[in-house]
């Protein structure tokens, strides 16, 4: 278990302050953020190789302040893997661990058995961060930090290691806090996501939570929400708001009906957002796309024309101009043919009102 | 763009001119004394038992300098490099002040601190080791004028080493002591070798300050020195060009030295 309270730590101008989150013992967290952010400040604090400066954090129930690195419990992996290089892949992996036989079969699992004859010299990226991984798990940390370990890993060994180390982690009951770009690997990987910016926490939780509503503009379009609109709620009250059938009560759970108006979009939702100035989001893969009129059960549907198509594999972004606002959706790009999208035409954009989140 | 070219051209062949004048300045007087006395030098070692035993305690000194060197420059440098103190700037600046002091001057501050009036110089004394004119004296001056050249070599050969190595070896077990030990030192090994031996070259150079704190018995530097003052240019020749000859040794040796493991990782 890793739990952190108002911890703080200072790496020459860098501060990290205030940072609160908890990953539960067994759990495994993501740590999200853009560069510079402080998230390898972070894992080198836990570890004990930054001092902490103000705070509290708990490892496995026992106070980490005082603790030396060496008596935390944990192992740590940087992002080029730092092996030590006057050493083999073998020295390296052997290098901490009691249980020669445990080495070898962690080795063995990640794909690093293989290189225990070579130097670090001539080891790539990707083999590097094998053997990383192999050295940090060796001695049975009862913690695991993990700083990007898998981004010099090719595409199709990554989903492998990853797999492993995800396996490892509930096998040896491992509580993992890994530092990540990929949002993808966050959601497939975390239990708990930490979103950190400038040395402080922004929101934390459950990563699907995270994602679907996120605490503020900033953090929506850092995740990667690409309808991030600016506008003014209204709360409509309890009124029973024109909602169409299929979607949940728009009174259920406290929701009120909710309009929210940006330029010249009105936009229906529902939640408990205050009335005032705010932000919708709205995730471009939540927008549907259609070439006539029709009929639908989402609520908010309205009449653009194309601005932008960007086709990036399987994958086509679409802009659409809804009466100067842009719209941006996801769809296949087998839809987007089959639809015979072209920037300038007319198009229907549409999504459900719980697919709006108010920030 | 021809005429930035031709601006770059003779740019360059300016700078070459100059190079090579500074070259032929540097190398000029050092392969003419090799070329007068070199081959004098090479036989007189055979027959002159004064320069092979002022070559031998040139040797030894400046190797018992450059342990001590060593000894006490390591954790200098180490600190230096890796930690943060209160008067760290100060005593850097303090470290490299030999340097920068006239040698001579240097033997005289080594002699009010160590000769026989001085509290430091009659405690040595009161343990049989006398400090003056003695191979302890040249081991002295040797070690102050030279050791300032360790610790400026050693801070780069530690600064070379990604401190985190230390920090992972901590998380995998490591004292500190044991991760300097394991990780640390073999990783700036190369490093601090090269110091030693730019150590040991300046020490087996140095004459100002020997030649105020002792004399005899003679080092390599004293007995050109004395030979010239004495007998002349002829007489200081042979021992000269062996001592330029000899200065080659340590820089083959550093030359040897592939760069630092640790710079690469």
């Amino acid at each position: 278990m890793i739990a952190a309270s108002g911890l703080g730590a200072r790496v020459g101008a860098f501060a990290l302050a205030d940072v609160t989150f908890t990953v539960p013992r067994g759990g495994y967290g993501v740590v999200i953020g853009p560069a510079g952010s402080g998230k390898t400040t972070l894992l080198e604090t836990i570890a004990g190789i930054v001092p902490q400066t103000a705070g509290t954090l708990t490892l496995d129930g026992r106070a980490a302040a005082g603790l030396a690195p060496e008596q935390r419990g944990l192992g740590i992996v940087y992002q080029r893997g730092l092996l030590f290089p006057h050493l083999t892949v073998e020295g390296n992996v052997m290098y901490g661990a009691a249980d020669a036989s445990f080495a070898r079969m962690v080795a063995d699992r990640l794909g690093a058995l293989a290189l225990f004859g070579r130097r670090v010299r001539g080891l790539s990226g990707g083999e590097r961060a094998l053997a990383a991984l192999a050295r940090a798990l060796a001695p049975r940390p009862s913690i695991l930090l993990l700083d990007e370990p898998f981004g010099a890993l090719d595409p199709r060994r990554r989903a492998r290691v990853r797999r492993e180390v995800r396996a490892l982690h509930r096998e040896l009951g491992i509580t993992v806090l890994q530092v990540t770009h990929d949002f993808t690997e966050a959601g497939l990987l975390g239990d708990v996501a930490i979103l950190l910016d400038g040395g402080r926490v922004l929101q934390s939780g459950e990563p699907g939570a995270v994602f679907r509503a996120p605490a503020s503009p900033y953090i929506a379009e850092f995740l990667g929400a690409e309808n991030v609109l600016a506008g003014e709620v209204r709360v409509l009250g309890d009124a029973a708001p024109d909602v169409m059938p299929g979607e949940p009560s728009t009174t259920a759970g406290g929701h009120r009906a909710i309009e929210f108006r940006t330029g010249a979009l009105t936009i229906h939702t529902v939640g408990d957002a205050q009335a005032g100035d705010g932000h919708a989001v709205i995730r471009a893969e939540e927008v549907l796309l259609s070439t006539s009129e029709g009929t639908s059960s989402a609520r908010n549907r309205f009449e653009g024309t194309i601005a932008e198509i960007a086709t990036l594999g399987a994958l086509t972004r679409v802009v659409v101009d809804v009466r100067g606002t842009p719209l941006v959706a996801a769809l296949t790009t087998r839809s987007a043919r089959e639809l015979a999208l072209a920037e300038g035409q007319r198009v229907w954009a549409s999504f459900k009102a719980m697919a709006v989140h108010l920030c | 763009m021809s005429g930035a070219r031709a601006a770059q051209r003779a740019a360059s062949i300016a700078a070459a001119l100059l190079a090579s004048l500074l070259l032929l300045f540097l190398l000029a007087p050092l392969a003419g004394l090799v070329a007068a006395g070199g081959a004098g030098g090479a036989s007189q070692l055979f027959t002159d038992a004064e320069l092979r035993g002022s070559l031998a305690l040139t040797a030894l000194t400046a190797t018992a300098a450059t342990a001590l060197g060593i000894l006490g420059g390591t954790p200098l440098a180490w600190l230096l490099e890796r930690r943060r103190f209160p008067g760290r700037s100060l005593v850097m600046a303090l470290v490299d002040l030999p340097l920068v002091v006239p040698h001579p001057v240097a033997g005289i501050a080594l002699l009010l601190v160590l000769g026989r009036g001085s509290a430091a110089g009659g405690a040595l004394l009161a343990l049989g080791l006398r400090v003056v004119g003695t191979p302890l004296g040249i081991v002295a001056a040797m070690c102050f004028v030279s050791a300032p050249l360790y610790v400026s070599a050693a801070r780069e050969a530690f600064g070379r080493v990604d401190p985190r190595f230390e920090a992972v070896a901590r998380t995998l077990g490591d004292t500190p002591w044991r991760a300097f030990r394991r990780v640390t030192l073999p990783l700036a090994l190369r490093g601090l070798i090269a110091a030693a031996i730019v150590m040991w070259a300046r020490a087996v150079s140095e004459f100002g300050a020997i030649v105020i704190l002792a004399y005899n018995p003679k080092v390599a530097s004293v007995l050109s020195y004395d030979r010239f003052t004495s007998f002349g240019l002829s007489e200081a020749l042979p021992v000269a060009a062996i001592l330029a000859l000899l200065a080659l040794v340590p820089l083959v040796a550093l030359r040897a030295l592939r760069p630092e493991r640790g710079a690469e990782a």
